[in-house]
């Protein structure tokens, strides 16, 4: 009877285990030694789970405030983690929920700030300043504190991160780097240069692609948008002069810029893949070289740009391009300066001793150990120059680039989720390094010094307009209900864009209209009225300076 | 004969034997409870696991009736009557949700019955140890990788541009030129299917083989002197010993009818294809719980068990009509 | 042809030999179908990230690295998360399938008069879900939550795993049963002494199902003790690296600084999946031939009958 053996060992064998991991199970969290004390902070997204006092920056602010964090991100899906912690009533100490502030708010999960920051939390009125009223409550009370408060100036980025159209600068190098403007422009380069090249490598052209996967349907459906010379405000456009949120899925842009991909498939330019490709197939068809352009944001292929980088091919990489649909309209793919006021780290009512959290942030929002976080140590991670400019050695820029040692030094952990600032230090410095153009331009490669040139500019952004000012961006924070009317059109329209832009763009152009029209009517017949009339009024809230309202 | 009795029928012969015992009441079930005290010692206490566990849960059905807040308790919540059933069979695409569910899910099973027992019984006939064990260990493989890269395979496979599927198919002159597999809608439940069979058609046939053990193998070597041949040994003695099993797998199966799957589904999914893709759970997972909204989920979970029930019980009645083994 | 053929070995007859022949050549191919997904992964998880980004990887590695598994391992909880997650698997199935193994005979038993009654509560319960509020205020009021047993006690029986045994035991022949019982052995001893022992070859497909969903499992660990590292396990350590990799990757830190010449390396999700799949999958696959051998051999029921 082996087998009966077998199975009894391994009972015992069991129980014994058991025995074991019963044993050491409960501790307690909160309150250890003397002064010291460790809250539980709950991060709403990813990134890595640290102790705040293993980090070098941590440990200072540990002995300066006595105050360590267990920092813990999400695993799996947010509202089920939500869910249950409402549904229980236990809550980490802080929380940063992510998108789900407010239910947290109704369920008297926050603690009201506002006695706290008043006695304890000078610097961080001091810094968020004229934003406070931004996130404040109707009733009065401030729940939780958001990230980035635009302080002195404001610094764009040294590169494009964010919506374009982009452009394989083997393309501009071999028309003698001509300045384009206009999308007919743009098309009509890539044909010319695909007709010349039908093979690149061995490998056949492509020369137009794009991707909308899963969630990310707006990397297809948000180009007219741009084409038309708004920012990324969500799903509207907003009038400059009457400031009026209008819905561009169905636009006259959205309409051209749809005909001119019908075009292009038509004429065999289209990457009909696009509407089908996961995003690793999309990377691969980036980095092989064989792509001549595309439209999509900046941070959504950073894998295939390291990629190209990696293979030393300058002339495959790609370049940025602030393309309007018209003569005149002018550029805004930049990003306004966006200070997000429905997103933020609160206390909640499980914290002992809320005072410390609060101490512990007034201490790391000051300019000194902003700097510290964001730019690291003077003379070990950057210098400073005779105007008293910031910038980095070649070997600080190696030291800290890579994600280890920002992990380390806790740089990676402190940049974001926590109370911090955004813009210019008061001495003139960009907070961010990334958007120092002194680094930026020590971070340049030959290759990129030989485009600079060429466009005559100093960094890649200068090609595109400053933001002009949209005291209302982004119109995308405002507070939508889960499920509401308006949290309902949004899915619904993204559902209707995704079934009928692809069938549009690969008809046969006789056909085009016709397929307009069918897409027309689908998506007139969900609840648009209702999102723009939401997102006017938005708008015109906040214009009067009213960001919570009912 | 070394075949045992078929449960069914051994069911029926001790209820014939006792026919004169069969008088219910209380006295009839204490005298029961003595007699068979061993068998309640060993089941009621797992009868209590799972009242506690698996029924007291269910009280939080209620909230398919609530607007539920999950800050609340279940007695404070706003009632939203059949709100939620509402919205859920109110979408206009109710029914191409329902039909692609369905579908997935009847080809998922059938495909899957198929192929998991032929490749059990193709095992089976493998005479060297040694290779059986190799294939069988290579075979259930592709169980343990995620759908996520089981998606990314699949989707690299199907791709126009050096897809392995369509240069093959290229090269054997059956097409003229590539076809863009994940862009028409309605090649995505054959390709579901095919997916579905390749990751788990090892993972399946375990269970199969493990009933083949339970065969006596003095038949196969009777019907080898009597000169059966192999196709008739797995005809009339393979099959028929492993039917128990599958009668009750099938049955089981069948309630999950309007489970067809979620991941692959999910990750294959397209802009073009959505309109075949779109099955029940991806429809709760869109408006329910990413709008943090328990209830609808809760309601969709209601509608499912009460299919399944109507499935579960449709099936094991058939079965019992047809003679062959049942779940209960 | 020559493994085939050595592989069909000699054949009576010639419709074994075609049979056969058909048969081996089969399983050769689909040894190459289901083991390249597995290579194509090895491949990955053993090659530069930004590499694989360019696609077109086979089975083997283009540009070798190890630091995919290095970046998985730099994790200080990794050990200890092993430890749980061996611990939960080998008491999960120990005590999961005892448990099956012990309800199932109960309700493989013909004259069992609870045998309906349990067999549909049990079956039931497959097709009810009571969502995951309910189940996990009902833990919490159980005091399971923070504890090692809520990856144990909410899920002890597998219903399936329960009905595959009970078909089982089912199928013994009832004369094994009956002549036991007229030496006077009552329902433990034909329960130790006949049903398991003559049902090893179930217990070990069971245990293998369970001790395979208890070692991939994650979502428990997730809901109920995502707080307590000492509790958490292997996998969900795992994922934790994973959901770090899918913003590190997308970074502006890290994306926007230029590579001037040396090495940095990077990981994307699609390299970290890929070596996280390997980790996870390599034990599970190694206890398996412990398993195999006994499902993969006929018993003969006949000597048992006496």
């Amino acid at each position: 009877m082996n087998g009966k053996k077998g199975f009894l060992s391994i009972l015992l064998v069991a129980v014994l285990l058991m025995i074991t991991a019963c044993v050491g199970e409960e501790e307690d969290t909160a309150a250890d030694s003397d002064d010291g004390v460790t809250y539980h902070y709950f991060i709403g997204g990813s990134g890595r789970d640290v102790n705040t006092n293993e980090t070098v920056i941590g440990k200072i602010f540990e002995e300066e405030t006595g105050v360590n964090f267990q920092v813990e991100h999400l695993v799996g899906d947010l509202n089920e983690r939500i869910g249950v912690m409402l549904a229980g009533g236990t809550y980490p100490d802080v929380v940063v929920a992510a998108g789900t502030e407010d239910q947290l708010v109704d369920a008297g999960a926050f603690i009201p700030l506002n006695d706290l920051l008043e006695e304890h939390g000078q610097n961080i009125l001091e810094m968020y300043g004229e934003y406070l009223d931004r996130f404040t409550y109707p009733d009065g009370n401030i729940y939780y504190i958001p990230f980035g408060a635009e302080i002195n100036e404001y610094q764009p980025m040294a590169n494009i991160d964010q919506g374009a159209f982009w452009i394989r600068k083997g393309v501009l190098k071999e028309y003698g780097f001509p300045e384009l403007t206009t999308i007919e422009e743009y098309f009509d380069l890539i044909k010319r240069y695909a007709d010349e090249y039908p093979e690149i490598d061995g490998m056949r052209t492509i020369p137009f692609t794009g991707i909308g996967h899963d969630q990310g349907f707006f990397r297809i459906s948000n180009a007219p948008n741009h084409l038309a010379g708004f920012p990324n405000d969500g799903g509207v456009m907003v009038d400059m002069e009457t400031h009026e949120a209008t819905v561009y899925g169905d636009s006259e842009y959205a309409k051209r810029y749809l005909r001119m991909l019908n075009e292009l498939n038509a004429e065999g330019y289209l990457d009909q893949e696009m509407f089908v490709m996961n995003d690793d197939d999309y990377l691969a068809k980036l980095s092989s070289g064989s792509v001549l352009g595309f439209f999509d944001y900046g941070w959504a292929f950073a894998d295939a740009r390291n990629a190209l980088e990696e293979a030393g091919e300058p002339d495959n990489e790609f370049m940025a391009l602030p393309i309007v649909m018209d003569e005149g309209i002018k550029d805004q793919y930049i990003d306004p300066p966006a200070f997000v006021q429905n997103r933020g780290t609160g206390i909640t009512v499980n914290a002992e001793n809320p005072e410390r959290i609060v101490q512990y942030w007034d201490n790391m929002i000051k300019e000194e150990n902003q700097r510290l976080i964001m730019w690291g140590i003077e003379g070990e991670h950057y210098e400073v120059d005779d105007n008293g400019r910031f910038y980095r050695t070649q070997e600080q820029i190696d030291l800290v680039r890579p994600q280890k040692f920002q992990e380390e030094f806790g740089m990676s952990v402190f940049s974001w989720d926590w109370p911090r600032i955004n813009g210019t230090f008061s001495d003139g410095n960009a907070i961010e390094p990334r958007r120092q153009p002194e680094v930026a331009s020590m971070e340049y490669r030959e290759s990129d010094h030989e485009y600079l040139e060429a466009y005559g500019i100093e960094t890649f952004s200068e090609l595109f307009s400053l933001p002009d000012e949209r005291p209302w961006y982004p119109a995308w924070s405002a507070n939508v209900a889960p499920g509401s009317a308006v949290d309902i059109f949004s899915e619904e329209s993204d559902q209707v864009l995704k079934r009928h832009y692809p069938r549009i763009v690969l008809s046969d152009p006789a056909d085009f209209e016709a397929e307009w029209e069918d897409f027309v009517e689908a998506y007139r017949s969900l609840n648009v009225e209702e999102y723009e009339a939401f997102f006017t009024r938005t708008v015109e809230e906040r214009i009067n300076g009213n960001w919570q309202f009912e | 004969m070394s075949q045992s009795m078929n449960p069914v029928e051994a069911e029926k012969e001790y209820k014939a034997r006792n026919k004169y015992k069969a008088k219910r009441g209380l006295r009839y079930f204490f005298r029961k409870c003595k007699e068979q005290k061993e068998l309640l010692f060993m089941s009621v206490p797992f009868l209590i696991w799972l009242f506690i566990f698996k029924y007291i849960p269910l009280g939080g059905w209620v909230m398919a009736f609530q607007d539920f807040k999950p800050a609340k308790g279940f007695f404070e919540q706003e009632w939203a009557g059949l709100d939620n059933f509402r919205f859920l069979f109110g979408n206009e695409r109710f029914f191409e949700i329902m039909r692609n569910t369905l579908a997935m899910s009847i080809i998922n099973l059938v495909l899957g019955f198929v192929t998991a027992i032929a490749l059990a019984i193709l095992l089976n006939e493998l005479r060297n140890i040694a290779f059986k064990r190799i294939v069988q260990t290579i075979s259930y493989m592709p169980h343990f990788l995620s759908w996520v890269v089981v998606a990314g395979l699949v989707s690299t496979a199907l791709a126009m541009e050096d897809g392995i599927v369509n240069t093959i198919l290229l090269h054997l002159g059956i097409i003229d030129s590539p076809i863009m597999w994940l862009g028409v809608a309605h090649y995505f439940w054959g390709i579901i299917g095919a997916s579905d069979v390749w990751k788990s058609v090892g993972w399946n046939s375990i269970i199969y083989l493990a009933a083949m053990t339970m065969i006596n193998q003095e038949q196969y070597e009777a019907a080898e002197i009597d000169g059966a041949k192999r196709i008739q040994r797995i005809l009339y003695i393979t099959l028929p010993g492993i039917k128990p099993v599958f009668v009750i797998l099938l049955i089981m199966n069948i309630g999950y009818i309007l489970e067809s799957g979620f991941e692959a589904q999910y990750l294959l999914m397209n802009s073009m294809n959505m309109d075949y893709a779109e099955n029940l759970d991806i429809y709760v997972l869109r408006y329910g719980i990413s709008m943090a909204d328990f209830s609808l989920a809760t309601a969709a979970g209601m509608f499912k068990t009460i299919i399944s029930f109507i499935f579960l019980f449709g099936a094991n009645k058939i079965a019992e009509k047809l003679g062959e083994a049942r779940l209960f | 042809m020559g493994v085939i053929r050595k592989i069909v070995g000699k054949r009576r007859g010639v419709d074994d030999l075609i049979f056969d022949t058909i048969n081996v050549t089969f399983m050769l191919l689909l040894v190459v179908v289901m083991l390249y997904p597995m290579l194509n992964t090895l491949a990955i998880s053993l090659n530069e990230a930004t590499d694989t980004v360019r696609g077109g990887l086979h089975i083997l590695p283009r540009s070798f690295t190890t630091y995919n598994y290095a970046h998985v391992f730099n994790e200080a909880q990794i050990i200890q998360a092993g430890i749980i997650s061996v611990l939960r698997t080998v008491v999960g199935t120990g005590l999961g399938v005892f448990a099956s193994a012990m309800v199932a005979y109960t309700i493989s038993r013909p004259h069992f008069f609870l045998k309906k009654f349990i067999t549909l509560a049990f079956v039931l319960t497959m097709y009810m879900n009571a969502g995951l509020i309910p189940t996990y205020l009902l833990n919490r009021e159980l005091g399971l939550i923070g504890s090692f047993w809520v990856y144990i006690i909410p899920g002890l029986i597998g219903v399936f795993n329960l009905i595959v045994i009970r078909s089982f035991i089912e199928g013994l022949p009832e004369t094994i049963f009956e002549s036991a019982r007229m030496d006077g052995a009552g329902e433990f001893v034909q329960f130790f002494r006949i049903a398991l022992p003559l049902a090893v070859p179930v217990i070990a497909t069971v245990s293998l199902f369970v001790a395979v969903g208890q070692w991939n499992q994650w979502f428990d660990v997730f809901i109920y003790n995502s707080s307590i590292p000492e509790l958490s396990t292997l996998q969900y350590e795992l994922m934790k690296v994973l959901q770090s990799t899918n913003t590190s990757g997308g970074s502006a830190a890290d994306s926007f600084s230029r590579s001037l010449g040396g090495q940095v390396e990077v990981v994307t999700p699609q390299s970290i999946r890929a070596a996280m799949t390997v980790v996870v999958s390599i034990p599970i696959i190694m206890v398996y031939p412990f398993l195999q051998k006994y499902f993969v051999k006929g018993l003969t029921l006949g000597g048992v009958k006496g």
